[in-house]
């Protein structure tokens, strides 16, 4: 099969994960049919396009009705009177060209150019958009100075990723690349709409580092993305390295690195590791592994195919009309993200970076990993949005219950930390607030806890109450500002 | 000769069902003799050392409880899971004395406030989930958490101590051997180490997360009597505190004051059910099960053998 990003004829795309019917509809339409990935905003999937030469028709939350309906008149043109959006575009385009759609017209398109456009696992469709262009370990290795790893998944978070390499590199016995998309929504997005680019990432880190093994980590109720993910493996041509796909425990904890490679071995209970040395000497079976988020690798593909911007992927969440996955230049502000959806009600903070992200009333700050540490918040790509009706102290009583419930259980101060966290945020209701208690708290979890997950998990409680904290004592006063909590309220 | 072995076995390695449900961890010893400066005290140790190594060889201004620490036997630990033993080092920060290998050249300072605040906040959190029943517990005297509290003066811990019957686990007083008092178990890891690296008898595990997380058998029953225990009881001479100890001396140090004992102290505890009996390793014999007829204490008349 040929791609279908060029040529004249009639090109129907639709949404592979959407219901059976449609992929029945579109098989009877007599034109070329495309299923492609989930395009990042599932407010308007399933999405249904037509294009022909150089134009294209969306239509959004099709039915196999409508389906039924556009298909039917496909022989007198453009269904352009059904479309909830009409684009005229470069007749081969490679990436989905934009239209004016709630989710779609935000931020940049670069590595998710190929969400709802391409065909996932059609290596055809890869290579007319410029892809499998094989970078020499030295041009990668050049690329992975200035490049940082995306998400807590990453061993080399907000890090350059080439010191990590190198020390892969040097250490004895063959070494191995994790692709982890554990967990985050971008990272399953990713494997689903453009499993080639993350492929491609860890093709090239593979060189690099001398591996003869890549490991694709997902979350076993991320079955759509384990799945696209086999299938570009098994298509992708003359792969260079053997591909394995893994699925680990559906819970938060499981995304950290050196858990990713616990469960990677097959232990029943993931814990984390204790480190120094981390993975890239000691890792898989012992041998030398990088583990890195299937953002940061499909990063590396786009970087090494050609210049352009560095980008990141931001999920937007929490109390919008509809989730969306946008992607940001690491200039625009993280209110550009929240523009692609609608926030229910007015915001009043956003929980930035994750589970255990920093709040802020602001949303005026850049992508980039240094403005976003800078502002106290987290890299993690997602924004939770809390509305005026939302109560602060109850949100980050919950993230501390949260984090005690779900933490691994092995270092003392993340386990017994993250519960008398709540303990001491939960005494906000009995009438005390122990400020300096708090901070204390969390900065010995922050400079003692084995991982990532015991470092961050006082970030909400930190971040909210230099920025809330008039809220947090009208609670020990026992009023809510926000009148979400009463009496009976546990946080 | 006697000693040679002259044919090999294909048998799988003892330890390959062995699953202990903590991490596989990294050596974490430094690979080099170095020579540290602790203090200001420049101290030499061998290869394969830690931080630690070289914090005990120095006159340290503060105290490192360390109190998860073994250095008893190379096979158990490093766990570092209590952090009590935070140091501060001109090239890493603040991290963990105990499991950080010893590089030439490295700077620790003990008393760094960063480092002396998580020794001690570290040590109250280790506090708050412990029953503090010292009076009626068999370790009173020779426990090494008690030893760290009086040592580092902890008058009060900071987040109390964990004091609600309600949320006893009831006590394990099923063996012959061992009582298990859950309640006063820091998951230091020592006994499972013990019974899994150096027993190698595969009997106790880590399981569960949060504040789930406990010492529980392998072979998922739920009390040390139905376990397939042998009894060596190197679980209880590792232990730190009064969470596994031999039994007939549970009350050793007991306050003797009418009605307060270690097994009343919690309120709750499985007991004995007799169905099985006889010498230390019920679950490894071969000629189990017992009959419930037989005199649950009565070793002469259980199955597997004459005693001598």
């Amino acid at each position: 099969m040929t791609s279908i990003l060029s040529g004249d004829e009639t090109v129907l795309r639709y949404s592979a994960t959407g219901p059976p019917e449609l992929s029945e509809v579109a098989a009877d339409a007599g034109v070329t049919v495309a299923a492609v990935g989930p395009s990042g905003a599932p407010a308007i999937e399933p999405l249904v396009s037509v294009t022909q030469g150089g134009q294209t028709t969306f239509h959004t939350r099709c039915s196999a009705d409508e389906l039924r309906e556009l298909t039917a008149g496909l022989d007198d043109g453009l269904p352009t009177d059904l479309a909830d959006a009409v684009v005229d575009h470069d007749p081969s385009a490679t990436s989905l060209p934009v239209p004016d759609l709630a989710g779609l017209d935000a931020g940049t398109r670069r590595v998710t150019g190929g969400w709802g456009w391409r065909r996932p696992t059609d290596p055809d469709d890869h290579e007319a958009a410029g892809g499998f262009v094989t970078a020499t370990a030295e041009e990668t290795e050049r690329a992975g100075e200035s490049l940082r790893g995306r998400g807590w998944g990453d061993w080399c978070q907000d890090e350059p990723l080439a010191d990590t390499w190198e020390t892969a590199r040097h250490t004895d016995g063959e070494a191995t690349v994790v692709v982890n998309a554990h967990g985050t929504t971008a990272d399953a997005l990713l494997l689903a709409s453009s499993p080639f680019d993350v492929l491609e990432g860890a093709c090239a880190t593979a060189r690099t580092v001398d591996a003869d093994r890549v490991v694709v980590y997902v979350s076993e109720a991320d079955e759509d993305a384990a799945a696209s993910v086999r299938e570009a493996a098994d298509a992708y041509p003359d792969l260079p390295v053997a591909a394995d796909v893994v699925t680990g425990p559906s819970v938060y904890r499981a995304a950290e690195p050196t858990m990713a490679i616990e469960a990677v071995e097959g232990n029943h209970r993931l814990e984390a590791r204790l480190r120094p040395p981390g993975p890239a000497e000691v890792g898989i079976d012992g041998r030398p592994t990088v583990v890195h988020t299937a953002r940061t690798l499909a990063q590396l593909a786009h970087t090494l195919r050609q210049d352009g911007p560095t980008t990141r992927l931001v999920t937007v969440t929490g109390d919008v009309a509809d989730p969306v996955t946008v992607e940001l230049t690491e200039g625009d502000s993280l209110a550009s993200a929240v523009d692609a959806t609608t926030v229910e009600g007015s915001l009043k903070a956003a929980c930035v970076g994750g589970r255990f992200g920093g709040l802020t009333a602001s949303l005026d700050v850049t992508a980039d990993p240094a403005s976003l540490i800078d502002a106290g918040l987290g890299t993690e790509g997602v924004v939770e949005v809390l509305s005026e009706s939302r109560c602060v102290v109850e949100f980050v009583g919950r993230r501390a219950q949260f984090a005690a419930d779900e933490n691994c259980g092995r270092c003392v101060p993340c386990r017994e930390g993250t519960t008398q966290l709540a303990e001491l945020l939960r005494d906000l209701y009995d009438g005390r607030y122990d400020r300096d208690g708090i901070e204390e708290l969390d900065r010995v979890m922050r400079t003692s806890s084995i991982c990532t997950f015991g470092v961050d998990a006082g970030r909400p409680a930190r971040t909210a109450m230099a920025a809330f904290e008039s809220e947090f004592e009208a609670h020990a006063d026992g009023r809510c500002p926000a009148g979400a909590c009463t009496a009976e309220v546990t946080p | 000769m006697s000693s040679d072995h002259t044919h090999e076995t294909d048998a799988p390695p003892l330890t390959e069902t062995i699953a202990p449900g903590t991490a596989s961890d990294p050596s974490v010893s430094g690979t080099e003799r170095a020579t540290i400066t602790v203090d200001g005290t420049d101290v030499t140790v061998e290869s394969g050392s830690t931080l630690l190594d070289a914090v005990e060889a120095a006159d340290t201004d503060d105290t490192v409880p360390a109190l998860c620490h073994y250095d008893r036997e190379d096979e158990i630990g490093p766990r570092s899971e209590c952090r009590t033993c935070m140091v501060e080092t001109d090239a890493n920060g603040v991290v963990p004395a105990c499991s950080h290998p010893a590089e030439d050249g490295a700077t620790v300072r003990t008393a760094a406030d960063p480092a002396a605040e998580a020794r001690d906040v570290n040590l109250d959190l280790v506090l708050s989930d412990h029953n503090l029943r010292c009076t009626t517990c068999g370790k009173n005297g020779r426990c090494e958490l008690q030893d760290a509290a009086i040592e580092q003066d902890v008058d009060e811990p900071r987040y109390g101590v964990l004091d609600d019957r309600d949320a006893y686990e009831p006590l394990d007083d099923t063996s012959s051997f061992i009582q298990i008092d859950r309640n006063k178990c820091i998951l230091c890891n020592r006994c499972v180490e013990a019974c899994n690296d150096v027993q190698v008898e595969g009997v106790l595990r880590v399981e569960g997360s949060g504040q789930d997380t406990r010492i529980g058998f392998q072979s998922d029953v739920e009390t040390m009597e139905d376990s397939a225990c042998v009894s060596c009881g190197h679980c209880a001479t590792v232990c730190p505190t009064g969470s596994l100890v031999e039994k007939g001396i549970e009350d050793a140090t007991t306050i003797p004051l009418p009605g307060f004992t270690q097994k009343n102290s919690v309120g709750k505890s499985h007991e004995r059910h007799g169905k099985s009996k006889g010498p230390m390793t019920p679950k490894k014999r071969v000629d189990s099960p017992a009959t419930e007829d037989s005199p649950a204490d009565d070793p002469d008349d259980a199955d597997g053998g004459e005693w001598p």
